[in-house]
């Protein structure tokens, strides 16, 4: 089997940290994401490393495991994910970009040297703006430029586990096409840089470029720091948005502390690398042991050509972005809260399967604009979300109904239809949220085939829901003073003196569970007051 | 091919074989190959120099860092030749992984010159097994790879015919990288109207290589209409005159001009200035693509492996490395030399830039354009260019390894006429010259314009 030799360390704890303005922090971050193309850089082979995981060195070709003879061929499939990242980073695109070799030995990169484009990239320029209001950080608004974006290979795998004294290599992830992104330095605290990572994670989703998923390696974080403008520390190997941080908060206090010392001279003048325990930073290189990538130009791969016209047809095809979305639902006519307009536009990690970000939105826009056609322009801007993020979304959780399935028999039309139902009290929300459950659990026990429309109105008829707006009142009185008589004698005081005021709901509920929700609550309430001499 | 002509043939191998160390590997199969049917080249034998790669035989280049390595699939050059009816034969002893011009530089040891029965004499290289086998009628044609001059220095010195095509026409996939800006897959055989026949078979596009000539380009190629015209004009470039080639090394090229004007040929004197930087553009770009390429042998897959010393933390060159020869040990080192990052700049970079010229001048002679550059043609450019094809007959293997001690550069100076033409990718054969052995003169084309070259060859010889 393969053998290389493993890295240890010693750990220490570490504490909280306060970013002081007299110790100035400034970060960068290098982004390296796994692109979900159908195949490899370059090569056919499936571009499928997470779930092949248990099969390792299954997805390979000749070419990924670098038989003698073999010869790269693009994919560009790459090139158009590349492509949309720019355009929507408003990045320059280098229109003859080149792929260069970049030298160095390792187990799980069985070239000997990474395919990437290092003299003339992707891409330069273009900047991610990060807001108060959208992204939660301490500033009105912060842009982060950056430096550029390139196209590369990612290794094969390393596997220590198992084996006391060698090391295993999976050559599924290798050669998986992987951008990488480099901002400039101009993070100034780990606010900022989480937002960032989950801003430009959501948009490597929406493009549908990448899972983004950090959890799975498919998108890896590099941070670049120095403090008061000291050499450059390079954080590597950090796995997830905690570890990030973490380590950002951890070499900053630890430079911190040295400059304090009087030590800066010393200990900060020459860049490192420094990698993350969990617990604290640690020197993986320094100066005299950088490795010279020699850098070299491929010398069979031919230039990456784009014409401004197929540019201009990529442009064309992108989505809205992330932040224009969310703008337009903040405000008027949708005038949806911050965290429900979030959630139409944060896209998961791939692992939800019952309704994508988009299709979400999109079921969402549509019911609105349906809904919006019974009422003009004088409607109720929350009954929207209430009930398709709370109560929908909220059923289809609990019956595992995906959103593809519930819209066939609850297209958006049906749902305004049902939504202008509430809106104007034909039926009560409580009876509307038994109905949507019924309407939804029906449909599933279907196994989904009973595709027939659903008439609203006449399940209300059928079912009596419509609400009693017009209750008798000796009934309602009767239905009152009969719930009444079931509590005991203490209760009834207690509501009345005032001590246990909301009592009162707990009767207004068993009215409603009575009536099946027909009666409307206020008219209970106030029978209820009525009844035992509660004043208004 | 007659099947009895071929058995023929096969009869001899093992004595020839035990003579000249023609083989690295031989197909024990043959008999069973050879099979009656219609197709182009049915029953021809073919050696297959050891850097093309082929399932039924082990792969080596020469080297023992792939000892025994056998590829799972065939290069498409071999695979082209197999559906046209070609048996192989074996493969072909060569300088490891192409570096060398003698012959020499052979984990399997020196290949012999099969046209010098009295004494151990240098074949070439680094196709050296390609072209013993050809010069010893073991096969009907050979295939070798040509990076610096690579096929046409050893069938000069076995005055033989050694056809490098225009860089892209054969397909590189299964050929073991050198340096693949400049590698090409030749073809060394006795017969010129062979070589037509084999390059026709070979000359295809090829999708699973990057650098295949397309499809697109091929139709712009300079069109042979133009070229059967009855007088060729043909450029001798003043830079190749050098004052040390022997009195009788300059006769053979005189006795081939003296033909060439005979049959009313047009002969002129051009200059391209930018040739007498080739050996330095290419010593720099080719040992730096070759430490690239070499790169994946890297002890942990290949051949033997040292497991006690590779693991040592910090070890750079791990021992297993070791297994290269020395001529590949020098290259590795020059090329990372010119890689590093101090360096790259004012070396490889500078190459680059030199190589683009050098292509630019060769442009400016030619009546015909490339159809790469898209350089304007000279109006009363040439359609050939002729000059030798080696400095010397081909030294004796002691003379040889004797200088090639002393400074490799001694052996590096070989290729000084063959050279240009692999950085600028242009079509050239080298061809015998008739009661002088081992001595070929070399005729190169604008790029694509092979059937240029290959015509004019058949008419001079």
């Amino acid at each position: 089997m393969l053998l290389i030799r493993r890295l240890y360390s010693s750990r220490r704890g570490s504490g909280g940290v306060k970013f002081l303005p007299e110790y100035k922090l400034k970060c960068g971050l290098e982004i390296h994401s796994q692109l979900n193309t159908k195949n490899k850089l370059f090569s056919m082979s499936t571009n499928d490393p997470f779930h092949a995981a248990n099969n390792p060195n299954y997805h390979t070709s000749y070419f990924d495991v670098s038989l003698p003879g073999t010869q790269p061929k693009l994919n560009y499939e790459a090139v158009l994910f590349a492509s949309k990242l720019c355009l929507a980073l408003q990045c320059d695109i280098n229109l003859n970009s080149q792929f260069d070799r970049k030298h160095y030995f390792y187990g799980d990169q069985p070239l000997g040297y990474q395919i990437t484009q290092h003299y003339k990239p992707f891409a330069k320029g273009g900047q991610l703006i990060m807001y108060r209001d959208l992204d939660n950080i301490d500033e009105v608004m912060k842009r982060i430029e950056i430096v550029q974006i390139q196209i590369e290979q990612d290794t094969g795998r390393s596997l220590y586990a198992g084996s006391e004294t060698g090391t295993l290599i999976d050559l599924n992830r290798s050669n998986v096409p992987l951008i990488e992104l480099v901002t400039k330095p101009q993070f100034n605290d780990v606010k900022q840089v989480c937002a960032f990572i989950k801003k430009y994670q959501n948009l490597l989703r929406h493009l549908k470029i990448s899972t983004g998923d950090l959890e799975t390696g498919a998108m890896r974080v590099d941070v670049n720091l120095s403090v008061n403008g000291n050499a450059r520390v390079e954080l590597k190997n950090l796995p997830n948005t905690s570890s990030i941080r973490n380590a950002i908060i951890c070499e900053y206090q630890r430079q911190v502390d040295i400059i304090r010392c009087g030590k800066a001279e010393e200990l900060l003048s020459e860049p490192q690398t420094r990698g993350w325990t969990g617990s604290e930073t640690v020197k993986l290189r320094s100066k005299e042991t950088t490795i010279d990538y020699r850098y070299m130009p491929d010398p069979e791969l031919p230039k990456v050509t784009l014409s401004s016209d197929v540019l201009t047809g990529v442009a064309s095809e992108l989505p809205e972005l992330p932040d224009a979305i969310l703008t337009k639902l903040l405000s008027k006519p949708y005038s949806m809260s911050l965290k429900d307009a979030k959630l139409l536009t944060t896209n998961s990690s791939s692992h939800t399967n019952l309704y994508s970000t988009p299709e979400l939105q999109e079921f969402y826009m549509k019911t609105f604009e349906e809904f919006c056609k019974f009422n003009g322009s004088i409607i109720e801007s929350k009954l929207p979300a209430n009930w398709i993020i709370h109560e929908l979304l909220g059923n289809l959780n609990k019956l595992r109904i995906p959103l593809s399935e519930a819209s066939k028999i609850l297209d958006p039309k049906t749902f305004g239809e049902f939504l202008n139902l509430i809106y104007r009290k034909s039926i009560s929300k409580a009876s509307g949220k038994l109905l949507l459950f019924y309407v939804l659990n029906n449909f599933k026990t279907s196994g989904f085939t009973d595709l027939q429309g659903i008439n609203f109105e006449g399940l209300i008829a059928e079912y009596e829901l419509n609400p009693l707006n017009q209750v008798d009142e000796t009934q309602l009185q009767g239905i009152c003073e009969e719930i009444l008589n079931g509590v005991d004698d203490g209760v009834r005081r207690d509501i009345i003196s005032g001590k246990k005021k909301n009592a009162i709901h707990f009767l207004v509920g068993q009215g409603m569970k009575l009536s099946q929700g027909r009666i409307e609550a206020p008219l209970l309430e106030n029978t209820f007051k009525k009844i035992l001499g509660i004043k208004k | 091919m007659s099947i009895r002509g071929s058995l023929y043939k096969l009869s001899k191998i093992d004595h020839l074989q035990e003579k000249f160390n023609i083989f690295t590997s031989i197909n024990q199969n043959i008999k069973n190959e050879l099979q009656p049917c219609d197709k182009p080249l049915a029953n021809l034998l073919v050696g297959i120099k050891d850097n093309i790669v082929t399932k039924d035989l082990p792969t080596t280049c020469a080297s023992g860092i792939l000892e025994g390595y056998k590829s799972p699939f065939d290069a498409t050059v071999v695979t082209l030749l197999k559906d046209a009816g070609v048996v192989v034969i074996g493969k072909t002893n060569m300088d490891e992984f192409g570096m060398g011009s003698g012959g020499t530089h052979s984990k399997f040891g020196v290949t012999y010159n099969p046209m010098f029965l009295d004494e151990k004499v240098v074949v070439g290289g680094s196709s050296s097994g390609s072209a013993a086998a050809v010069a010893s009628d073991v096969v009907d044609f050979a295939l070798g790879t040509d990076t610096g001059g690579s096929v046409r220095i050893p069938a000069a010195y076995t005055s033989t015919f050694g056809f490098k095509p225009s860089y892209g026409r054969l397909s590189r996939f299964g050929v073991i990288a050198y340096a693949q800006s400049l590698d090409t897959v030749g073809i060394i055989t006795k017969d010129i109207e062979m070589i037509k026949k084999v390059f026709r078979v070979l000359d295809k596009y090829d999708a699973k290589d990057p650098t295949s000539l397309t499809d697109d380009l091929r139709s712009k190629a300079p069109s042979l209409a133009s070229k059967t015209k009855n007088q060729l004009k043909i450029g001798i470039p003043q830079e190749f005159m050098l004052q040390n080639i022997s009195k009788q090394v300059n006769s053979v090229l005189m006795t081939v001009i003296d033909k060439i004007l005979e049959q009313g040929h047009e002969i002129c004197p051009v200059s391209i200035p930018m040739i007498k930087y080739s050996l330095p553009i290419y010593y720099t770009l080719a040992p730096a693509e070759a430490a690239s390429n070499l790169s994946r042998y890297d002890g942990i897959r290949y051949g033997y492996r040292d497991t006690e010393k590779d693991i040592y933390e910090d070890t750079l060159f791990v021992p297993t490395r070791a297994n290269f020869g020395k001529e590949v040990k020098n290259r590795i080192l020059l090329g990372n030399y010119n890689l590093c990052s101090g360096a790259f700049r004012n070396n490889f970079l500078k190459a680059q830039k030199l190589r683009n010229q050098l292509i630019n001048e060769f442009d400016n002679v030619f009546s015909v354009p490339n159809i790469l550059t898209n350089n304007k043609p000279k109006d009363d450019g040439v359609d050939l260019l002729l000059s030798l094809s080696c400095m010397t007959p081909p030294p004796t293997v002691n003379n040889f390894m004797e200088q090639d001690a002393k400074t490799p550069v001694n052996s590096y100076i070989n290729d000084s006429f063959t050279i240009p033409m692999s950085l600028a990718g242009l079509p050239c054969i080298s061809i015998p010259v008739k009661n002088n052995v081992g001595i070929g003169v070399q005729l190169t084309g604008q790029f694509a314009d092979d059937e240029c070259v290959l015509d004019a060859a058949q008419r001079f010889t």
